[in-house]
């Protein structure tokens, strides 16, 4: 079921999936990250964010890491998850994806301006 | 304070989405609240926050799986075992159907409980009669309610007619006649009254199983007052009494007595606590004692009254009035295909009340080669409507046996018929186990004739020709006191019933009989 609801993946489980590429983060620290690197159109609401990290846990693309205090948030304890292998894998090959997706529009000069 | 709020929105998630991720979800609602200062910022968090509730939660319950939570998977093979699916208390959406569908079970339980109250009487009647039949096979039954029609005929002027017992039919129930509404059916011929003056006290009685409601009888069944020893002598001394009074064999009554006393003195009935069993014992040691299955010893839980009261012009305007609607009893008259005449016919009413009735539905089936009379459901009723319909079977006044009058002039058949085709015409009668009382005279008359081939079962055996006497306030008697001319055999349909002449079940025997019918038409 997991991988169902992953196929097509989800942007907001790229999104997570790419936000853990560089390093380990805990939830807060995954929306901060998508947010940044969606220059602010993506906010992850608590209950979005915390039922796909589910599904992705669910579908090992991403794992737990224990817990851990954010020295820059205060002293509670968080969970921190990483992206496993397959995550990482998937993230590769969607990206790829997208990529073609983006060959594709250029080609046919769908996109305007020099930015893309 | 804003936390709280959320923390409270928070239970619309699932509850295992709540325990796996409740505390993180918070965490990060504190964290954007303490990063996201300011009014705009602020109101940007709650949209953020409501549109993510308005996502999240449907998507929740959408990809809800089921998974066993709170306990072992481990079990034995075989053996059931209870999961726990979800842990939290059930959402208000389930609430709230589960209530609904309790509502709508509760609604139709109780229409479905209500409906077969309405049927009721029809079934237990049907029922009653049958284990009537084995069971307490003779006259009558008492109630109090029909003790008040029966004492009419003892108060009434000689020469008026005299409204007797009722006996009502199964059909009663389906007309929508209050089974409890005094019924009187049989009128009795005026000299019969004078040298009988309680005679029609049994008739009362007599149909009381029948016109009785079947509750208060189950009741008088079911609830029977235990009796002492006291109680017991009692009955017993009154009912001795009331035999040398009133049987009509002196030398009977005192055998009977002789019998009774002795085995009271033996103890045979020191064990018995219950009224009807006591009355069924008695009942049994009268009829081994006389050989006469008119005797009845019967027990009521409601008290007997001890002077009861005549029947009202009110009751009599009653039953007229829902004997006439009930078009007398008489639920068809048709012709047959090969001409053959069909006649169903669920009581004998009241002579007086439907001789109009009866004779234009007589006249309906006047051209038909041969006759069927359906008393399949037939409950009794007027020996004076027996003597009347039979009277279309004959061309010259024929001798019909009642147990319950002397032989009298009103003993034959008013035969011939003005205008009547009937006379020479093959008869058939359809009979049941619930044929009863006054159909099972005009049976059992004309198979003694030979003058009807009796198709179906073997009829109840209420031949109810004993009067009824009072003993105490549940018990009473039913005593023959006339001697009528049996000609045609020992005994007649008391506890027996009629046996028919071609004996199939009761809902064959229409067909059988149009069988017999054709053959015999054919050879004609």
């Amino acid at each position: 079921m997991p991988k169902q609801k992953l196929n097509p993946l989800p942007s907001t489980a790229f999104q997570i999936l790419l936000a853990l590429v560089d390093e380990d983060l805990h939830g807060y620290g995954i929306m901060r990250q998508v947010a940044n690197q969606t220059e602010g159109r993506m906010r992850l609401g608590p209950g979005t964010l915390y039922s796909s990290i589910q599904t992705l846990l669910e579908a090992r693309l991403i794992e737990e890491v224990g817990q851990g205090v954010d020295g820059k948030l205060g002293q509670e304890r968080r969970r921190y998850y990483r992206l496993t292998a397959a995550g990482r894998k998937l993230v590769r090959s969607e990206a790829e994806r997208l990529a073609d997706l983006l060959r594709v529009a250029r080609a046919k000069k769908v996109l305007r301006g020099a930015h893309v | 304070m804003s936390e709280n709020i959320y923390a409270w929105l928070l239970r619309l998630y699932p509850s295992r989405f709540r325990e796996e991720y409740g505390e993180e979800v918070l965490q990060l609602f504190r964290d954007r609240a303490r990063d996201e200062k300011g009014f705009l910022p602020r109101l940007r968090l709650w949209w953020d926050l409501l549109a993510d509730l308005a996502i999240s939660v449907p998507r929740e319950y959408y990809h809800f799986q089921p998974e066993f939570l709170g306990v072992s998977t481990q079990r034995l093979e075989g053996t059931p075992a209870f999961f726990v699916i979800e842990g939290g208390s059930p959402r208000p959406g389930a609430l709230f159907s589960g209530g609904m569908l309790t509502l709508a079970s509760v609604i139709a339980l109780s229409v479905f409980v209500s409906q077969p109250v309405h049927r009721r009487p029809l079934k237990i009647s049907t029922t009653q009669s049958r284990s009537f039949a084995s069971d307490r096979p003779s006259a009558f039954r008492r109630q109090p309610a029909r003790a008040t029609d029966s004492a009419r005929e003892t108060t009434r002027a000689p020469g008026q007619p005299a409204v007797t017992g009722v006996e009502s039919k199964p059909s009663e129930a389906k007309v929508g006649q209050p089974p409890n509404a005094a019924l009187p059916q049989s009128f009795r011929p005026p000299h019969a009254q004078a040298s009988h003056p309680q005679s029609g006290q049994l008739q009362a009685s007599q149909s009381l199983e029948a016109a009785n409601t079947a509750n208060t009888m189950t009741r008088g069944r079911s609830e029977d007052a235990t009796i002492d020893e006291a109680e017991r002598h009692r009955v017993i001394q009154g009912a001795i009494a009331n035999l040398k009074q009133h049987y009509v064999y002196p030398e009977v009554a005192q055998k009977i007595a002789d019998a009774l006393v002795a085995h009271e003195k033996s103890g045979d009935y020191n064990a018995v606590k219950d009224g009807g069993a006591f009355a069924d014992l008695l009942t049994k040691a009268m009829r081994d004692a006389s050989q006469d299955m008119h005797l009845d010893v019967v027990y009521s839980q409601d008290p007997l009254p001890e002077h009861p009261q005549g029947s009202t012009p009110e009751s009599l305007a009653r039953y007229r009035e829902a004997i006439e609607r009930n078009n007398c009893a008489f639920e068809k008259a048709e012709i047959l295909p090969h001409n053959i005449g069909y006649l169903k016919l669920n009581s004998f009413p009241d002579l007086s009340v439907c001789e109009a009735t009866a004779r234009a539905e007589m006249y309906r089936l006047n051209d038909a080669a041969a006759i069927i009379f359906d008393l399949r459901e037939n409950r009794g009723g007027d020996p004076d409507m027996v003597m009347q319909l039979a009277a279309y079977l004959f061309d010259r006044p024929e001798y019909m046996y009642n147990p319950r009058e002397n032989t009298t002039q009103q003993s034959w058949t008013r035969s011939p018929v003005p205008g009547n085709k009937l006379a020479d015409k093959p008869v058939y009668i359809l009979t049941s186990g619930l044929t009863f009382s006054a159909a099972e005279h005009f049976c059992y008359d004309l198979k003694m004739l030979k003058r009807a081939t009796l198709v179906g079962e073997t009829t109840s055996g209420a031949a109810h020709s004993g009067v009824f006497h009072r003993i105490d306030e549940h018990f009473g008697m039913g005593i023959p006191e006339v001697k009528p001319i049996n000609p045609f055999s020992k005994n007649d349909w008391a506890v027996v019933g009629v046996e028919p002449d071609v004996k199939v079940n009761a809902a064959d025997a229409l067909d059988a009989a149009i069988r017999l019918a054709q053959t015999k038409l054919q050879k004609k």
